[in-house]
């Protein structure tokens, strides 16, 4: 009997070992730590690129060795409101010095907003090994870690990206189809919660609007800050799983995430697809999209009146 | 003897008045300087604006003053001085774009650089604050450092420089569909490379400073005096106050942002205007420009608001060390004319996204062409500003 329970903890234990290691490894994965990356910032297999919200960022100061995409020009088709044509991509990449076998670490300011959406356009364009470095820009500065204000140029990389993989992101129809009733999966709102309710249209001092107000029917509001820990790490997959599992998001569906231009909705993307392992496609026409579009469903919970005083 | 005895113990008091605000200002960069990016700016912003306010108060600094000296005097040694400081800025702020925007033909702006849109509305602006410096005796930034001399003009000058920045607000949504939005944004590395633009700003300023040394009257030699008099109580010459203000402005744009000192001033209009329902809910483009940005207040200290501040209290310091201290009770046609010449000042800078600091100083070492146009019609502006001095007798 003894023997028996004793071979039953070792075994409990192993699988809790297993489980957890690989929970860890799966982190590891798409994630660095600021640690980590300072002690291999001279490895010639990596190359650091930054993707900020705010404009001079990298200029003023970066983690020495990195180069800049600028998410307004680089990561975008600057005329149709796209992501960027798979041949500017790999120009961009090329040019600094990604080449095939390349491990991409992606940070930014604000939390990896910008980072989490250049990962996920890393991910359109199936491009392996991209992870980001966890607590982002702010978390490098408070450790106060080496920055330089000197731009690094490489050898031109020979990268050679494949098709969109267009399987992660997800279009107004797939929206649509969800609201209807005609496709099942779980729509999540990163935005605040005002904006969620239709109290207010975008972020004050924001001046992307849509004309009307409120969220996706069916849609849950999780704010992004939800899925970071108070120095801008992600939390651990356990408490992820917790957070998403309180409103009914568990991976037993797929999962659509936006916000309001798709960019901070790449942060959820990352947290449930990259982190938790879950099937989510990134909605990139966001609410800017849904809110000005013309006869579709919109719940307005707060009953807020475009125009109106 | 009662009258020695009376200088004595106030030159006594200066001192110690002296000490307590140099100890108050370093106590408050040290309580500034928080392990954080943002605390270092701030404390970095403090402590230069405080030598900023140092190099005008003892250069004498002061836009208006230099070009009035010219217009009326024949005395070029200010404009010089201005000349000098665009030289170390110009050559300063292009060593460090080459980090910044390594190919500056990329169509990419140096961050945060003073480079604004080219229009009508940049001139207007520029002239009226040409204007408002005739008005009101000096510039924004001469006005501030004044305020560290006493002076009974600067406190209306200032307040009503709010006023300006607050009826530009109200003008600028049509100003900006006239003109402003199709306005080109030029920066001379962007046409010509670092090289070229180099090679012509240094071309204009020298020819610039040829045309000073020939038009302006040589100025009489000044009798010899011992170092602590040259440093304490004689103006500093202006070329070493322009030496020392290119050199300020290039570590001020390489630590934290370019030099400028109407920042703060047009966000408190901004955000008071705002806060009055006085203000269109959006100020198209506005904020999309570099330059003396004036976004509404988020927070309490900003950098400029701290280096305005600096300015201020390290201008305060060295006048109570030179005895240039002298504060008194301003006449009613002095406080008229402060506020008068101050609306224009703020209704100018607001227009033309910056002063005689942000955008004539900054943006001609950035090698932009608003900061030659800015200047331009600035001079004019002082120059009509003259003539009404003349002309109403005063």
């Amino acid at each position: 009997m003894r023997c028996k329970s004793l071979f039953a903890v070792l075994l409990g234990t192993v699988f809790v070992v297993f489980q957890a290691s690989r929970v860890l490894a799966g982190a590891a994965d798409v994630l660095v730590s600021t640690a980590w990356l300072e002690e291999n910032l001279d490895n010639p297999d990596l190359r650091i690129v930054e993707v900020s919200v705010n404009p001079g960022q990298f200029e003023r100061a970066h983690i020495p060795g990195a180069v800049n995409f600028v998410w307004h020009t680089d990561l975008v088709d600057p005329v149709q409101r796209d992501i960027a044509s798979a041949e500017n991509f790999q120009k961009l990449l090329r040019e600094a010095g990604i080449s095939d076998g390349t491990t991409v670490i992606l940070y930014g300011d604000t939390n990896n907003w910008f980072a989490a959406w250049g990962a996920w356009i890393f991910d359109v364009y199936a491009v392996p090994n991209v992870k980001l470095l966890d607590g982002g820009r702010a978390k490098w500065e408070d450790e106060s870690r080496p920055m330089t204000n000197r731009v690094a140029s490489y050898a031109p990389g020979n990268i050679t990206l494949g098709e969109r993989n267009e399987m992660i992101r997800a279009r107004l129809s797939d929206v649509m189809a969800v609201v209807d009733g005609s496709d099942q999966a779980k729509l999540v709102d990163i935005r605040s919660p005002d904006e969620y309710s239709g109290r207010i249209f975008a972020p004050p001092g924001v001046q992307e609007l849509a004309v009307r107000a409120g969220h996706i029917p069916g849609a849950v509001n999780v704010p992004w800050g939800e899925a970071v820990a108070a120095d801008g790490t992600f939390k651990s997959a356990d408490e992820l799983r917790k957070v998403y599992a309180a409103v009914g998001i568990d991976g037993s569906e797929p999962v659509i995430t936006y916000c309001r231009i798709g960019e901070r909705s790449s942060h959820t993307w990352f947290a449930l697809s990259k982190i938790l392992g879950y099937e989510v496609r990134n909605y990139d026409g966001s609410w800017t999209e849904y809110g000005n579009t013309v006869g579709v469903p919109v719940v307005n919970l707060a009953g807020t009146v475009w125009g109106g005083k | 003897m009662l009258r020695t005895e009376a200088v004595q113990r106030s030159s006594w008091l200066s001192l110690v008045a002296a000490a307590l605000v140099v100890f108050g200002v370093l106590l408050w960069a040290w309580l500034l300087a928080t392990p954080t990016p943002a605390g270092r700016a701030l404390s970095f912003s403090l402590l230069s604006g405080a030598l900023f306010g140092v190099l005008l108060q003892r250069s004498r600094f002061c836009f208006f003053c230099i070009t009035r000296d010219f217009f009326e005097q024949g005395d070029a040694r200010g404009l010089l001085g201005l000349v000098t400081a665009l030289v170390v800025g110009t050559l300063g702020y292009h060593a460090l774009f080459g980090t910044f925007v390594p190919d500056p033909l990329s169509g990419r702006l140096p961050p945060d650089a003073h480079i604004g849109p080219l229009s009508w509305v940049l001139a207007l602006g520029a002239l009226v604050f040409g204007l408002g410096m005739a008005v009101s005796g000096s510039c924004i930034s001469a006005h501030l450092y004044r305020l560290g001399e006493g002076s009974p003009v600067a406190p209306f000058a200032l307040f009503g420089a709010l006023l300006g920045f607050a009826l530009g607000f109200m003008s600028w949504n049509r100003l900006y569909l006239l003109a402003i939005e199709q306005g080109p944004v030029i920066w001379l590395p962007g046409r010509l490379g670092y090289g070229g633009s180099l090679l012509l700003q240094l071309s204009l300023l020298a020819a610039l400073a040829w045309l000073l040394a020939r038009l302006g009257r040589p100025a009489e030699p000044e009798p010899p005096v011992s170092l602590g008099q040259a440093l304490w109580r004689r103006r500093w010459p202006v070329h070493i106050g322009g030496i020392l203000i290119g050199m300020l402005a290039v570590v001020s744009y390489l630590r934290v942002a370019p030099l400028g000192v109407t920042a703060e001033l047009g966000s408190l209009s901004r955000t008071a205007a705002s806060g009055l329902g006085l203000l269109p809910e959006r100020l198209l483009g506005l904020d999309g420009f570099a330059g003396c940005a004036t976004v509404v207040k988020q927070a309490l200290l900003s950098n400029n608001g701290v280096f305005v501040a600096g300015l201020v209290l390290g201008a305060w310091v060295v006048a109570l060390l030179s005895g240039d201290w002298q504060p008194r009770w301003p006449r009613l046609g002095e406080a008229l004319r402060g506020l008068l010449g101050g609306v224009m000042l703020g209704y100018g800078a607001m227009l033309a996204l910056g002063c005689t600091v942000g955008t004539l100083l900054s943006g001609i070492m950035a090698g932009a062409v608003s900061g030659w146009v800015f200047a331009l019609f600035c001079v004019l502006g002082v120059w009509l500003g003259l003539q009404l001095r003349r002309w109403g007798g005063w």
